[in-house]
């Protein structure tokens, strides 16, 4: 079959945890990224920048909220007014004459220094109390961002977001503009997969499976939800200049309000907790399927030949697409990450029914 | 064992569990329970008791497991498709590992809790029942669960489990972490109960000593399987019982050991 684990015999620890021990994910992935990168030969500028562009941002940006709240296990409703800190930072330092490389640095450094000396407060409380002072993070955040003019530049302001510029040299044609987001999710995407095999992922693991049980063996519980608080918060703020930089081009407050929060942590919750193809799907699924469920009532009331009325039409897809979220939540709770999982293993075993572990 | 099967009270055919899709942990466990009966199921660890305790208390979905072949039966009444609250009200009592008290409440209110599938009337006799084979947890009722000891603890959560007047009593490790003496305590207790009520009981020990001392038939299970199957003491007496689970014969020459370390495996 396509996996296959017998007479895949590792003879070395490297080989033992490669980062993919398995040669078909390895020719996967492979096949996926060349795919992936010749994306602009062969799709539709429709297509890639208004489908695979988003996407891959938004992916990004879901696994860095997958990082606090799949690894570290710690509530985040407050992620898009991250992200919004780090694309004010980086439209504001842009325009002062920073060159693009330094100022979306400069977007992740801002998020995450904000992000962790509010955490530095939140995390005293756990679980529904810390959901609800992240909320309090968004609200703020909002609030500060529209009222003072010297960051949104006026109420119900919109500011304009300079060109992406890489070494002096002006991005702006769709498939430009695509490879910024595509290596900004690649990268995001080999440092979450690397995270599982790192001291600071193991202990993030340890810190959201039991922050006592944790604390007992010598892992700081305290300063590990602050390491991924900063970190997703870095991950956040360069997201988010990305976003604005590629895709909306212009910034203001209510790209970065609460509901495109809970939209983030719908992502990574239909996608799987923990799971990076996961943050993939989820992201895909959350951004795309209402355009799809759109195409695919008028598909069906043209085949059919019946009509809706305007009402029924606008509202049935957003139905639609809130049933399918829960029922793949009801078919499994881990998320589509853990239905492809679940897929993988039955070919991994194939043709056998389970393994004996 | 009788050969009649509706003096049996739980029966296990082939049962086989497998956990996240992909697991199996056990493969085809059969095992009897006779009506006011005291039978053990002891193991290693790993081996699978836990999960065949929950496959008849219905607890393997939390887990991500299914039984996927066999038939768990109640009084001759397949009950594999029953939520866990419908097998209490059959009649099937669990005891989880580790205890599992309602912390923040009292012995009291952890007692009137479990009275949920019961009458008002039945409940205030039950608690009277528990309460006089526990005097001690009667001492603290109204001091929070979690504050009690140990011991105090295995017996609220056996009193708990009495509370809903069950047919089949399940234990799972009820000797863990407790002092011998409590053990030998706790394990009188149940006997008596088993004794004086006609309640029938599975018990999964690791602490084969004790458990052999009360129960009438042991079922022995490695990795998954059932291996070995007798009453208590013919398996006191077995030669590789005594060597891999009662502490080994005394009085051992050790230069007659062999130097491997052997291990018993009565299959595969």
């Amino acid at each position: 079959m396509l996996f296959r684990q017998a007479g895949i015999l590792h003879t070395n620890y490297a080989q033992d945890r490669a980062l993919f021990p398995i040669p078909a994910d390895r020719w996967m992935i492979g096949g996926l990224l060349l795919l992936a990168a010749a994306a602009p030969f062969y799709m539709s500028t429709l297509y890639l920048s208004s489908y695979m562009l988003p996407w891959l941002v938004w992916t990004a940006a879901a696994l860095g909220l997958n990082l606090i709240l799949g690894w570290a296990g710690q509530f985040h409703l407050g992620y898009a007014a991250v992200m919004g800190i780090g694309a004010y930072a980086a439209v504001h330092a842009q325009r002062n004459g920073v060159p693009w490389e330094i100022a979306i640095v400069l977007a992740g450094l801002t998020a995450a220094v904000i992000g962790s000396v509010f955490a530095f407060a939140a995390l005293r409380v756990k679980g529904l109390y810390l959901a609800l002072s992240t909320l309090a993070l968004q609200f703020v955040m909002d609030w500060t961002i529209s009222h003072v003019p010297a960051i949104s530049g006026g109420t119900q302001a919109t500011l304009q977001a300079p060109d992406i510029r890489i070494l002096g040299q002006a991005v702006t044609s769709d498939a430009g503009l695509y490879y910024v987001a595509l290596v900004w999710c690649v990268l995001v995407t080999t440092f979450m997969l690397n995270l599982r095999r790192t001291a600071l992922g193991r202990a993030l693991v340890a810190v959201r499976e039991k922050d006592y049980a944790a604390a007992v063996i010598g892992v700081n519980s305290f300063y590990f939800k602050l390491v991924a608080f900063a970190t997703s918060s870095f991950i956040a703020g360069v997201g988010g200049a990305i976003l604005i930089g590629t895709f909306y081009h212009a910034v203001t407050p209510e790209q970065f309000s609460v509901d495109v929060s809970i939209q983030a942590l719908a992502m990574v919750i239909v996608g799987g907790l923990g799971s990076i193809i996961g943050s993939y799907f989820g992201a895909g699924f959350i951004l795309l399927m209402p355009g799809v469920m759109n195409t695919f009532i008028s598909w069906l009331t043209a085949q059919f030949g019946f009509s809706l009325g305007i009402e029924t039409l606008a509202h049935l897809p957003h139905a639609l697409y809130g049933a399918l979220i829960i029922g793949f939540l009801l078919i499994e709770p881990l998320g589509l990450g853990k239905i492809y999982g679940n897929i993988r293993d039955y070919l991994l075993v194939w043709p056998f029914g389970y393994v004996k572990k | 064992m009788t050969e009649n099967p509706t003096e049996e009270v739980l029966t296990l055919n082939n049962v086989e569990v497998v956990y996240d899709y992909v697991s199996l942990a056990i493969k085809g466990v059969s095992l009897a329970v006779p009506k006011g009966g005291m039978v053990a199921l002891l193991g290693a660890n790993g081996a699978g008791k836990s999960t065949t305790l929950k496959s008849i208390s219905g607890l393997l979905a939390a887990e991500r497991g299914e039984v996927r072949r066999g038939e768990v039966k109640f009084q001759d009444r397949n009950i594999s498709g029953l939520m866990p609250q419908d097998r209490v009200k059959l009649g099937i009592a669990h005891v989880l590992e580790g205890r599992r008290v309602f912390e923040h409440l009292t012995p009291d209110e952890n007692l009137i809790a479990a009275s949920a599938v019961r009458s008002r009337h039945d409940a205030a006799r039950n608690k009277d029942r528990v309460y006089s084979y526990f005097p001690r947890l009667f001492e603290r009722r109204s001091s929070a669960a979690g504050y009690l000891s140990g011991g105090e603890q295995q017996m609220l959560a056996i009193g708990r489990a009495l509370m809903t007047q069950p047919k089949l009593l399940m234990l799972d490790e009820p000797s863990l972490g407790l002092a011998p003496f409590l053990v030998a305590e706790i394990f009188q207790i149940l006997s008596r109960i088993n004794r004086e009520e006609g309640l029938s009981v599975l018990l999964v020990e690791q602490n084969a000593i004790a458990a052999l001392e009360i129960v009438s038939h042991g079922y022995l299970i490695e990795s998954g399987r059932i291996v070995m199957h007798d009453t208590a003491e013919a398996l006191k007496k077995n030669p590789d019982i005594q060597e891999f689970y009662l502490g080994g014969a005394e009085n051992k020459n050790f230069r007659d050991i062999k130097h491997y370390r052997r291990r018993k495996r009565w299959l595969t």
